[in-house]
């Protein structure tokens, strides 16, 4: 059984297809890689299976539960959580505070009182790194900060997917060292299945995932393991243009 | 054990606060009338910042809940006034119909104008208590315009003196009680994930969505706690103080005002920043009144513009900032 199925899903907005008849599969557990350039629906697609936006057409499936239409507040506990390309902290709360909504909103939120969900975020404020934030506000840290924090909080609520969109653009290469050894970390050791969404092919990245996605306008091009995706000409022409030389 | 009472700590303060505001009005002669002021004015601070503070929303049709209290208290003693034996007990009845009254309002209210965002909510709630002012009045609910007037019958069902102590001073602690369930209710939310939820959808509506929060849900809580809070001020500050009821004076958007220049002057989503906000507001306004007559508001916009500008987040926020990280953050939230 898979994690997550996308059966035909559209979204239209207007006349513009932003996502066209994509199918998708994800195993628990899976690490995969959704590539695709600025404008190829990638975002849509997170927003279609988080529940902020409902498609046109097909259905999204989750745990064999047809969640096509179900709001995101209803989807999180069921254990889909997501990051954004720009982190998007409560800023007048706490990290800690920010950390212990998840635990309290997410999968065990029903089975976690306020003190308990503290003692989770203290937990993980531990593993990433930013104990010495602990009580300042969100919005006064670094922007690398602020992405760890929202990788945090959607680590507190114990989630079977996480989305991460961009979990990496606009880093200093030694923080993507970082971000992506501590990715690797989670992958492992939690088992969530992880869909890392980034622009562009980066090669760190990429090592990790078993499967690579690519989207070109809002529709799949290349669904295949890695390697493989990473050679199809059909990427290269994407990224690079067709190569006119015979 | 500790660690569960340092959760009330903050409730020292506001406590501290409404215990001498009683102890000087009852023993400072001539002293009664600034405190039921001060203390109509902190109530009403604690109570529209539960919705106004917790979630970011402003409702410019926070007074109608007022009004619709008002017309609570003044329904069930004109109504049940031929019922002798209820003696005290209509008090009691006054304020079950206030909280119904205000309730079912805000569940309506809530129920259409929370779906709309920011500025289009502080609209469309502008509507709510001139719409309802002018119902009352056109359609004759209540006797229109003539208003609903019961001096009478509280003395009739109460004897002349103890409706007397209620009017001139019992109505004024009730207030005082009211604002003090205000602030319990606010540190309530504030340590349950309620007040997480609320925090959340205050900062990221839509990022606290995907985390699972239910935003609605939530919004209505807070606009149902504090609408109910502001009909049981209603009944108690001015049906209970002045025993009769007119729509243009309950309707009034200046209490709306008021509330919200209190709320954000003590310093918004705060347990402590409404008395503090309800304090200075008070006093400033009735000395000014005392010492400027007819000049003061021209005095006090200009003072409340400076503290909002050196104080952006209320006086309340200056005081955490200043006093993080000291044995004295556990008292001030």
């Amino acid at each position: 059984m898979p994690l997550l199925k996308l059966e035909n899903v559209t979204k239209r907005f207007g006349g513009l297809i932003a996502v066209n008849r994509v199918n998708l599969e994800i195993k628990a557990g899976q690490f995969i890689g959704i590539v695709g350039p600025n404008g190829s629906g990638k975002t849509t697609l997170f927003n279609i299976v988080n529940g902020v936006f409902f498609p046109e057409e097909g259905k999204v499936i989750f745990e064999d539960q047809n969640i096509t239409i179900l709001p995101p507040y209803k989807r999180a506990p069921l254990g889909i959580a997501r990051t954004f390309q720009i982190p998007r902290p409560f800023c007048g709360a706490t990290v800690r505070e920010n950390i212990a909504v998840g635990a309290m909103f997410g999968t065990h939120g029903r089975y976690v009182n306020v003190d308990e969900s503290l003692e989770i975020a203290d937990n993980t404020i531990k593993r990433v790194g930013l104990r010495k934030h602990r009580d300042k506000p969100a919005g006064i840290l670094t922007p690398v900060e602020k992405k760890l924090m929202e990788i945090a909080r959607a680590l507190a609520m114990k989630p079977k997917l996480l989305l991460m969109d961009e979990a990496m653009a606009g880093m200093h290469p030694n923080d993507i060292d970082r971000m992506v050894d501590f990715i690797k970390k989670i992958a492992t050791e939690e088992k969530i299945a992880i869909v890392a969404m980034v622009e562009h092919i980066m090669r760190a990245l990429l090592g990790m995932a078993e499967k690579i996605i690519v989207l070109h306008h809002g529709a799949k091009l290349v669904d295949a393991p890695t390697k493989e995706a990473l050679e199809d000409p059909k990427v290269v022409e994407v990224y690079l243009g067709k190569n006119t030389k015979k | 054990m500790k660690k569960k009472l340092i959760k009330f700590y903050p409730l020292i303060p506001v406590f501290t606060v409404y215990i001498l505001l009683f102890f000087i009005g009852k023993n400072v002669p001539g002293m009664w009338q600034l405190v039921a002021m001060l203390l109509f004015y902190c109530a009403l601070g604690q109570a529209f910042n539960i919705f106004l503070g917790m979630t970011g929303y402003v409702d410019f049709g926070y007074v109608a809940f007022m009004g619709v209290g008002t017309y609570g208290m003044a329904l069930a003693i004109t109504r049940l006034a031929s019922i002798e034996e209820l003696g005290i007990g209509i008090i009691v009845a006054g304020f079950a119909l206030a909280l119904l009254m205000s309730t079912l309002l805000s569940l309506a209210v809530g129920a259409v104008a929370l779906r709309l965002r920011g500025a289009y909510f502080a609209i469309a709630t502008i509507g709510v208590n001139e719409g309802l002012r002018f119902l009352i009045e056109g359609a004759r609910i209540w006797n229109g315009s003539e208003g609903l007037i019961f001096v009478s019958d509280i003395n009739n069902i109460l004897g002349r003196d103890t409706a007397d102590a209620l009017m001139t001073f019992w109505a004024d602690v009730m207030v005082l009680v009211i604002a003090a369930l205000a602030a319990v209710v606010t540190l309530y939310y504030m340590r349950s994930k309620i007040g997480y939820a609320l925090t959340a959808l205050r900062e990221d509506e839509d990022a606290a969505k995907v985390m699972g929060i239910n935003v609605t849900k939530y919004k209505i809580i807070a606009f149902i706690t504090s609408s109910c809070f502001a009909g049981l001020i209603g009944a108690a500050s001015w049906a209970l103080k002045t025993p009769y009821v007119f729509p243009p004076e309950v309707f009034e958007i200046q209490y709306t005002i008021e509330a919200i220049i209190i709320v954000l002057l003590g310093g918004a989503g705060t347990l402590l920043g409404p008395v503090a906000g309800g304090l200075i507001y008070g006093i400033s306004k009735y000395y000014l009144a005392v010492y400027v007559p007819g000049f003061q508001l021209l005095i006090f916009a200009p003072i409340i513009i400076v503290i909002i500008t050196l104080f952006p987040e209320g006086i309340l926020g200056m005081l955490k900032n200043r006093f993080q990280n000291t044995g004295l953050a556990h008292f001030i939230i």
